[in-house]
């Protein structure tokens, strides 16, 4: 019934957003779902990184119980029979259209998919063509590196290498992550994509094919060190679901789009200043961040 | 310095026992501080809200003072977590899954930091996941059915706990053991305390009547089982706690209301 036709390796890497952080914006979940190409998707939540957070694994079946095959695998109850999938989680997690990824912690839930072998599962489950996704932590897993931010100093995380680059999410929320970020970036970690709250990287096999935003005001952004040493970071056209068809693969190079990532380089162009003036604020973050942040 | 404090709980506490304190004031007591600084690790769990307002219910009116840790959710404070846990006079861990709780600390080198806390004399308790990682091995259901694992090792031999309370871990302990998978050790009813002084096993303690451990050994391909019978606390125990006045408890509940504890969790 299923994949008839190969599937090509899809990711999407949300830096913030989706069901957990942006209740009534359907937007960045109907497009990961519209990757899938499957009627009813089967879809599975891996609440690792909130150390499988009771009211997020509930939050995940509101969203996703209509329409889709839903399911979700815990690591942490496995003993008392609440782990959700009780059988062969690789079997399990092979045969899914979607694996959708919670935020939380990015460094416990990789010592925790890694004690039980899903970071290997995860990499065969990508090549089979299972669409990966998630926010925050669900996104900085997939890449070669990432910035923590727990405890103490950010420091460098080792991800699944799926993706070949770095990672940073929450980038408008969070003003000291872009400062960090770039001062990273410029001491050798490998130049990489940033995303903003409500915007998502879609990736396919290992190549960034579209940006897209539940915001129109999202944007996220490719980090790279110049020729002289300074780091600079380049906009990235980022289509805004609301206006764009979700499911359509318009190539994004529509007269709207591109005038918005001019506005956005422009916007840019006053990014230091913005970055101060915003440190002062307030996060404005939703309660559920309280687990979504990486 | 005296030899550093471990305290093996096979069940009980505050997660599993809420109307007996007896364990839990047994861990108070052992700090030499005369009020304490308790840090509570969920993480075997998941940093489950129920175990730590379960917690912060324990400790929160007595002579302590209490905090948990999470490795799941960003705190108020991203103070590195050696301060934090080197500060400390007591670091109780709670259960879950062993397998998790091992491979999660080590994401954070949180193992190798309660190594050197338990050296330098900083007491460290902890209930089933959180008991057996200390050993050399134990016998876990982090996936489902029972089986051994190793652990950290700060402590020689195997441990098994719950004896009585989930009767299906027992058998694959001792078989593990039998076969060498596991080293000798000991098993553990709930409610049931062992007190390392450094290496050495120095007490047994229970907070229930009837309650029990044994040490088993393999020798020559047979299983040797010795009883153990433990103190039963709570009988002379007030004495030995110095027991505190109705004005401590008003002050602890006032620096909890304005540490806003109360508000904590999810």
């Amino acid at each position: 019934m299923r994949a008839r036709i190969p599937r090509v390796p899809q990711i999407v890497a949300l830096g913030g957003g989706g069901f957990s952080m942006e209740q009534g914006n359907p937007l960045l979940d109907d497009y990961v779902l519209s990757l899938t190409g499957a009627k009813r998707p089967r879809v599975c939540f891996l609440p690792t990184a909130s150390g499988d957070a009771d009211h997020y694994v509930v939050r995940f079946y509101r969203r996703f119980s209509p329409g889709c095959e839903a399911s979700h695998v815990s690591l942490f109850r496995r003993d008392q029979g609440t782990g959700g999938v009780e059988d062969d989680l690789a079997t399990h997690l092979l045969s899914q259209d979607l694996i959708y990824v919670g935020g939380g912690n990015v460094v416990s839930m990789l010592g925790a998919w890694r004690a039980h072998g899903l970071d290997s599962v995860l990499r065969q489950a990508w090549r089979k063509g299972v669409v990966l996704c998630g926010p925050s932590a669900g996104s900085l897993c997939w890449f070669a590196e990432s910035l923590s931010a727990f405890h103490g100093a950010p420091r460098r995380v080792r991800g699944l290498g799926l993706l070949p680059y770095s990672n940073c999410v929450h980038y408008d929320a969070e003003p000291a992550r872009r400062a960090e970020y770039h001062r990273f970036v410029g001491d050798g970690m490998r130049p990489g994509y940033a995303a903003e709250d409500g915007v998502a990287l879609h990736f396919r096999r290992t190549l960034l094919e579209r940006v897209v935003s539940s915001r129109p005001d999202g944007c996220a952004y490719r980090v790279e060190p110049a020729p002289d040493g300074v780091v600079v970071e380049t906009p990235l056209e980022t289509v805004y679901l609301g206006t764009a068809d979700a499911g359509a693969s318009t190539g994004g190079s529509n007269e709207a789009s591109a005038a918005k990532a001019r506005a956005v380089m422009g916007r840019t162009a006053k990014g230091r200043s913005r970055t101060k003036a915003s440190a002062a604020k307030p996060l404005r973050l939703p309660p559920a961040t309280a687990i979504a942040a990486a | 310095m005296n030899a550093p404090l471990l305290l093996a709980l096979g069940g009980g506490g505050f997660t599993m026992e809420p109307g007996n304190p007896l364990l839990d004031d047994y861990v108070l007591s052992l700090a030499s501080a005369r009020e304490p600084r308790i840090l509570f690790l969920p993480t075997a769990s998941g940093d489950m809200t129920a175990q730590i307002n379960a917690f912060h219910a324990r400790f929160g009116d007595r002579l302590c003072i209490p905090e948990h840790l999470s490795l799941f959710r960003l705190g108020d404070l991203r103070r590195p977590l050696a301060e934090i846990v080197l500060e400390q006079d007591i670091v109780y861990v709670g259960g879950g899954s062993m397998r998790n709780l091992l491979a999660i600390w080590r994401a954070h080198s949180l193992d190798k930091l309660l190594e050197q806390a338990w050296r330098a004399g900083v007491v460290l308790a902890g209930l089933s996941a959180g008991a057996m990682c200390w050993f050399e091995g134990g016998v876990t259901r982090s996936s489902g059915p029972p089986a051994p694992l190793a652990g950290l090792g700060l402590l020689e031999g195997s441990l098994t706990v719950h004896a009585d309370g989930e009767p299906e871990r027992l058998p694959v302990w001792l078989a593990s053991v039998r076969d060498g998978a596991l080293p000798g050790g000991w098993a553990v009813d709930d409610g049931v305390g062992l007190l390392f002084a450094g290496r050495r096993l120095q007490r047994v303690v229970s907070s229930r009547p009837g309650a029990g451990a044994q040490r088993v050994d393999q020798v020559a391909g047979e299983l040797v089982r010795h009883r153990l019978a433990p103190e039963l606390l709570g009988e002379d125990s007030s004495g030995a706690l110095g027991g505190y006045d109705e004005d401590v408890q008003e002050l602890r509940r006032v620096n909890r209301l304005r540490r806003g504890i109360l508000g904590e969790g999810l």
